[in-house]
């Protein structure tokens, strides 16, 4: 450690980044508990389910990767959420470049199209907030929260863009930052405003994650509705040759 | 084959399906369920009077609930608020009422449980949507928690596989849980637990009714169908809903049952003591009352020494018979291993037509054009058959048999997708006409479509509060003309009953030859 360096700022910093994280894995640990520990009193999938497990499995893969039953009720909400889910998720894959010392070879192609991504996961985002605003239906059920989670997203997608068109920000100082946190060694934060609001920014969206409705993404392996399977005809030695 | 003389139909005013409304706040407050009177609330252990301590109640309510019952759990946490399910529902889509869109009902309950039991909702309420318990709430929860028909076709829509009905169900069981119960489903609950169906119908009753209906069958076709009661010598034990007994067109489709087990010389019975297949103790969420009028029937069935439990045209009774029964009260021990659960009587005479056990001749229904109503709790809560979607094909696969022409509605309203007739989950009641009466209009619009284009002359369901309300809903629309019927009456008229081999005597009574067996082995 270059004690020397670890001013107060780092200090401030390697500790928010390191309550956020504890809070974060600590939250989502104690909601799957509560889900996975609340019973099931009767069954309530939604027919027609899967008989078997791999059915189940396939049933929660495609609805957790693929929003099946959002494209079927409405391909105008299902084409940005893909968008903004999967150019985000391709968005954290780039960022791998802060925690591992190394760049992987295999980031180097996402990190070519990286400022395509910000701008497919602006539009999503984007789009996502007009229906919010404009469809009156989503408008009425929707409170500031819902608009906020968008806005915190476009903002730390925004600035995160910003930082890196014009940022001037010593990358490899901030992975030794990011690095430090994570094996508890903290390191010097390089201070820089911009950096400071998109980091800002990831904190929030960190810290409420757990206690907010961002929860669905865990939240849909847990759906009765979803991974209970048809115990129907299992349980049934048909002798009348049913078709 | 309507005989009718057929006045030019009143043109269905419904319009195309399926346009998506602009919000009226408001529109379908002016509805709501008639408050359970202090006998119907005295008789099921809820309080008569508003407690003093209600919030606390209710809460207190709300937060075992939520503890016990994982759905509700994951559900109140993980609506994201996309908007996919705004536009599913039917009451909505006839109402234009906001808080009959799906996530709007769910937030009457989300809100409060946000208040009261979250980190955000407690601490900055305008953040999140959330909202103090108050008698005001309590209103728009009786209110709105009665205009949704647990139907789950938003839970297909959603993309976390929310499922409102639950919701509602526990919206209802914590209003009851301080007194505020419907009065329609709370007195039927009471009814089928006290004196064993919905009706109130005790013994002498049906076995009157049963009788005159042999009589009027044997004189319409000649052949000695029986309608057997506590027949302790029957292999099946049937339970249908106790419309199928008296009701319009109900009673035509038990006639249909009888027909079909009669022609295949199965050995059956009614029991009087398990009159009634519904459980309206689904509705309002009561789980101990679901349980007994469910055992009620495994009780009949191993009384009698049945070794097959069947359900009749009903669909929630489906649900409760495939998807609870087992959990609710056990396996069906009294039945052979052949019949280790509870089966539909679309399986049974389903398994009898392919086997060639039954014939079906659709000139009986000569001019018939048919159209296929799923019913939601068939259809979304249960399965049928060995086979996947079967709640889907088998019906229809005896409907082609038994009518010269099927056409299909739009497969946005059939299968999984159909909608709820608009009377389901205690909504058949008569103070709700004005919600049950918009509440079919996506299902009136397709039914319109498909009787404009395709000369669709009856409409086939499986399902006692689907035949009634599209009964009584259907005229409104401009469609009186469209006859409903149950699968079974059209099955009925269709099934080629030999005079011959079922000469008196030769049924149930005799227990020498049991004809199934016969049956089997020719």
């Amino acid at each position: 450690m270059r004690a020397a360096e670890v001013d107060v700022v780092s200090i401030v910093m390697a500790s928010a980044f390191t309550v956020t994280l504890v809070g974060l894995v600590g939250g989502l640990g104690w909601r799957i508990l509560t889900w996975s520990r609340t019973p099931n009193p009767l069954p309530i999938p939604l027919a027609p389910a899967p008989r078997g497990y791999p059915g189940v499995v396939l049933r929660l893969a495609v609805e957790t990767f693929l929003f099946r039953s959002l494209a079927r009720a409405s391909p105008a909400t299902w084409l940005p959420a893909m968008s903004m889910h999967y150019a985000l998720l391709l968005i954290v894959l780039v960022h791998l470049r802060f925690v591992v010392e190394h760049l992987p070879l295999w980031l180097l192609p996402l990190l070519r199209i990286s400022g395509w991504l910000t701008l497919v996961a602006l539009l999503g985002l984007g789009v996502l907030l007009w229906r919010r605003i404009f469809v009156d239906r989503v408008r009425y059920v929707s409170a500031p929260s819902d608009y906020l989670h968008l806005l915190l997203l476009i903002g730390i997608v925004l600035s995160g863009a910003a930082l890196k068109q014009w940022g001037g920000v010593d990358l490899y100082r901030v992975g030794e930052f990011v690095r430090g946190v994570l094996t508890l060694d903290w390191q010097a934060f390089p201070l820089h405003a911009g950096l400071v609001a998109h980091l800002l920014g990831v904190l929030i969206l960190l810290a409420v994650f757990p206690i907010s409705k961002l929860v669905h993404a865990p939240g849909i392996v847990f759906a009765p509705t979803f991974h209970q399977r048809d115990r129907g005809g299992s349980r049934r030695a048909s002798s009348e040759g049913d078709g | 084959m309507s005989a009718k003389a057929a006045p030019p139909a009143t043109p269905a005013r419904v319009g195309r399906y399926r346009v998506i409304p602009l919000l009226v706040e408001g529109s379908a407050a002016k509805t709501g369920p008639r408050q359970a009177s202090v006998e119907v609330r005295a008789a099921r252990g809820l309080p008569t009077t508003l407690p003093t301590d209600w919030k606390a109640r209710a809460l207190t309510r709300l937060g075992q609930l939520v503890d016990e019952r994982r759905g509700l759990r994951v559900f109140l946490e993980t609506c994201t608020k996309c908007g996919a399910c705004t536009d599913k529902c039917h009451y909505f889509l006839g109402t234009h009422d906001p808080n009959n869109m799906p996530v709007a009902r769910q937030d009457l309950l989300r809100s409060v449980w946000r208040r009261h039991f979250t980190f955000a909702g407690r601490y900055f309420p305008w953040l999140v949507g959330a909202r103090e318990l108050t008698e005001a709430v309590l209103e728009d929860w009786f209110r709105y928690f009665h205009q949704c028909s647990e139907c789950r076709r938003c839970t297909v829509f959603c993309p976390s596989g929310i499922d409102t009905s639950e919701v509602t169900m526990a919206g209802r069981e914590v209003l009851a849980s301080i007194g505020l119960a419907h009065h329609y489903t709370e007195e039927v609950v009471e009814k089928a637990l006290r004196i064993g169906n919905n009706l109130g119908m005790k013994r002498p009753a049906l076995a009157a009714t049963l009788e005159s209906l042999e009589e009027d069958m044997h004189e319409e076709c000649g052949v000695p169908v029986r309608l057997p009661l506590d027949d302790a010598s029957a292999d099946m034990l049937l339970v249908t809903p106790s419309a199928d007994f008296f009701a319009e067109p109900h009673v035509d489709g038990l006639i249909g049952y009888a027909k079909v087990l009669h022609a295949a010389g199965i050995r059956w019975t009614l029991s009087s003591e398990a009159t009634e297949a519904a459980n309206f103790a689904l509705f309002t969420g009561d789980r101990a009352g679901m349980a007994s009028i469910a055992a009620r029937l495994r009780d009949a069935g191993r009384s009698l020494g049945a070794r097959q439990l069947v359900i009749g045209e009903c669909g929630h009774a489906w649900r409760v018979a495939y998807s609870f029964m087992e959990t609710l009260v056990g396996p069906l021990d009294m039945t052979d291993a052949a019949h280790s659960r509870p089966e539909h009587i679309c399986e049974v005479t389903h398994a009898l037509w392919s086997s060639g056990r039954i014939r079906l001749d659709p000139a009986a229904n000569k001019g018939v054009v048919a159209t296929f109503h799923d019913s939601c709790n068939v259809a979304r809560g249960a399965g049928m058959g060995d086979r996947a979607g079967g709640q889907f094909s088998l019906p229809r696969e005896l409907l082609q048999a038994a009518v010269p022409r099927v056409v299909e509605m739009s497969r946005d309203t059939t299968q999984q997708r159909t909608f709820c007739c608009g009377g389901g989950a205690g909504l058949l009641a008569d103070e709700l006409l004005d919600v049950r009466i918009k509440g079919s209009l996506p299902r009136a619009q397709a039914l319109a479509r498909v009787v404009a284009d395709e000369g669709v002359t009856h409409m086939a369901a499986i399902c006692a509060i689907c035949k009634t309300q599209f009964g009584t809903v259907l005229p409104a629309h401009g469609l009186g003309d469209v006859t409903i019927a149950s699968l079974h009456q059209l099955i009925g008229n269709a099934v080629v009953l030999d005079p011959v081999a079922a000469a008196p005597g030769a049924s149930a009574v005799s227990g020498a030859e049991p004809l199934s067996l016969s049956a089997q082995q020719s």
